[in-house]
């Protein structure tokens, strides 16, 4: 309905990556038993966390989503034995990246949400909407600023870093 | 023993060919030589003519199965000879190394972890200078003055493929860069910073720091800084270097054990 569109525009956009087996059941669980979180939660069933690719959560920013939850077994409970021990490393280097970047770390996180636990899941998602709105909306909806003030602003701040000292 | 006598021998002990570099219109360019023309090969290596024989070497062999070869390898050639052969795309066991070390001047100029190889044929082992100050730079601004910057770098792209091509790590035969789904066709500059943060998050815990892509940049993108970062991460949270060993395997190409992930063990 048009009307409600117009209202979430600018509200916080946040996808979250559920794994088959145990988060998105968990999100289930949530649902059945009615606990109340936030409607700003698209989420992605995929059959395990491992499976996602850093593609997937760069992708994701890049199209304007303002956070990316990844939700999968607990360590040692996965349903593929492992596959979440890929998550884990994975999740290091795709954190430490897109913070170098400049991209806030908040927008990010990974949970460990088991098939039982429908009130962590709205938990999470309670907790990690108010994270991510106070992180405001992603600095990537707007494409880059190519006009000449914002390129005469960047020549600057390349000149003020060639002249700064290295932090000791 | 000189680089060109040691080639020679080889290829009198029944090697099928070395890679090395001869001077072409007073360039030194990379040639496979053989017995008959080993004579032109260059005995000396200025610096800063560098290319991925890595990438060659990789072409050779796996166009020319069972060919044994020798190759004039710089530090950074031999890691990533290394980090291939781990991921299967050479043979280590058909190459013979020549290893030549770097320079004075270029390894001021580089600033390459480790400019020399492990066996050294030729020149005279240089210790590495401290890498770049630039992350530390980055490192001290806030994230939004730090996401103008690397927008500003990325504005710049003319999304040429150069840092991809002359890369020795990069030889998938379907490019994620060159995915419709990731990277929109006909965009310039490419959609930032997905594109170049894919490459950044392939280059984890596989780049060996040769410089080559920045290089290659023809409108000057830090590319080596990102990398580098990477390559920081990748150390320091999962206690991995590329081009270290071949017996070390990388924790992003395997699933690993509890106490890769802070566990008490399997």
């Amino acid at each position: 309905m048009p009307e409600k569109q117009t209202k979430k525009k600018d509200e916080v956009k946040i996808l979250a990556f559920l794994c088959n087996w145990c988060s998105y059941a968990g999100a289930d669980l949530a649902g059945v038993s009615r606990i109340q979180y936030p409607p700003n939660v698209v989420d992605i069933r995929v059959m395990c966390t491992g499976t996602i690719s850093p593609y997937h959560v760069l992708k994701a920013f890049q199209l304007g989503i303002d956070g990316v939850l990844i939700a999968g077994c607990h360590i040692g409970d996965c349903h593929y034995m492992k596959g979440n021990y890929m998550t884990y490393k994975r999740f290091q280097v795709i954190r430490d990246v897109m913070k170098f970047i400049g991209i806030d770390e908040e927008r990010l996180r990974l949970e460990w949400i088991s098939a039982a636990e429908g009130e962590k899941f709205a938990g999470v998602v309670r907790s990690f909407t108010e994270q991510v709105a106070h992180a405001g909306p992603s600095p990537l909806r707007t494409g880059w600023d190519s006009s000449a003030e914002s390129r005469e602003r960047i020549r600057e701040m390349f000149k003020q870093l060639e002249s700064l000292e290295p932090v000791t | 023993m000189p680089i060109k006598e040691k080639a020679r021998k080889l290829l009198d002990e029944g090697l099928d060919g070395v890679l090395g570099y001869r001077v072409v219109d007073g360039t030194h360019v990379p040639h496979l030589f053989s017995p008959e023309d080993i004579d032109r090969m260059s005995e000396d290596y200025p610096g800063d003519e560098r290319y991925p024989v890595s990438l060659l070497l990789r072409r050779l062999q796996a166009e020319n199965p069972g060919v044994r070869l020798g190759v004039v390898v710089r530090g950074c050639d031999e890691r990533a000879l290394i980090e291939l052969a781990k991921q299967g795309q050479v043979d280590l066991d058909r190459i013979v190394m020549l290893g030549l070390a770097c320079d004075e001047d270029l390894v001021c100029s580089c600033g390459c972890p480790q400019p020399y190889p492990s066996g050294i044929e030729q020149g005279e082992k240089v210790a590495a200078v401290p890498a770049e100050k630039l992350i530390e730079k980055l490192d001290s601004l806030r994230p939004d003055e730090r996401l103008a910057y690397w927008r500003g770098q990325f504005g710049a792209c003319i999304k040429c493929y150069g840092c991809r091509n002359v890369c020795p790590m990069c030889y998938c035969k379907e490019c994620a860069l060159e995915d419709e789904d990731l990277v929109e066709r006909g965009v310039v500059p490419p959609g930032e910073p997905v594109f170049h943060l894919i490459r950044a998050l392939d280059m984890a815990g596989r780049c060996i720091d040769c410089g080559l892509c920045e290089e290659a940049c023809p409108m000057g993108i830090p590319l080596r800084t990102l990398y580098r970062k990477v390559g920081l991460c990748v150390e320091e949270k999962l206690g991995y270097r590329p081009g270290r060993s071949v017996e070390e395997e990388c924790p992003l190409a395997i699933l690993g054990t509890d106490t890769d992930i802070g566990g008490p063990g399997d």
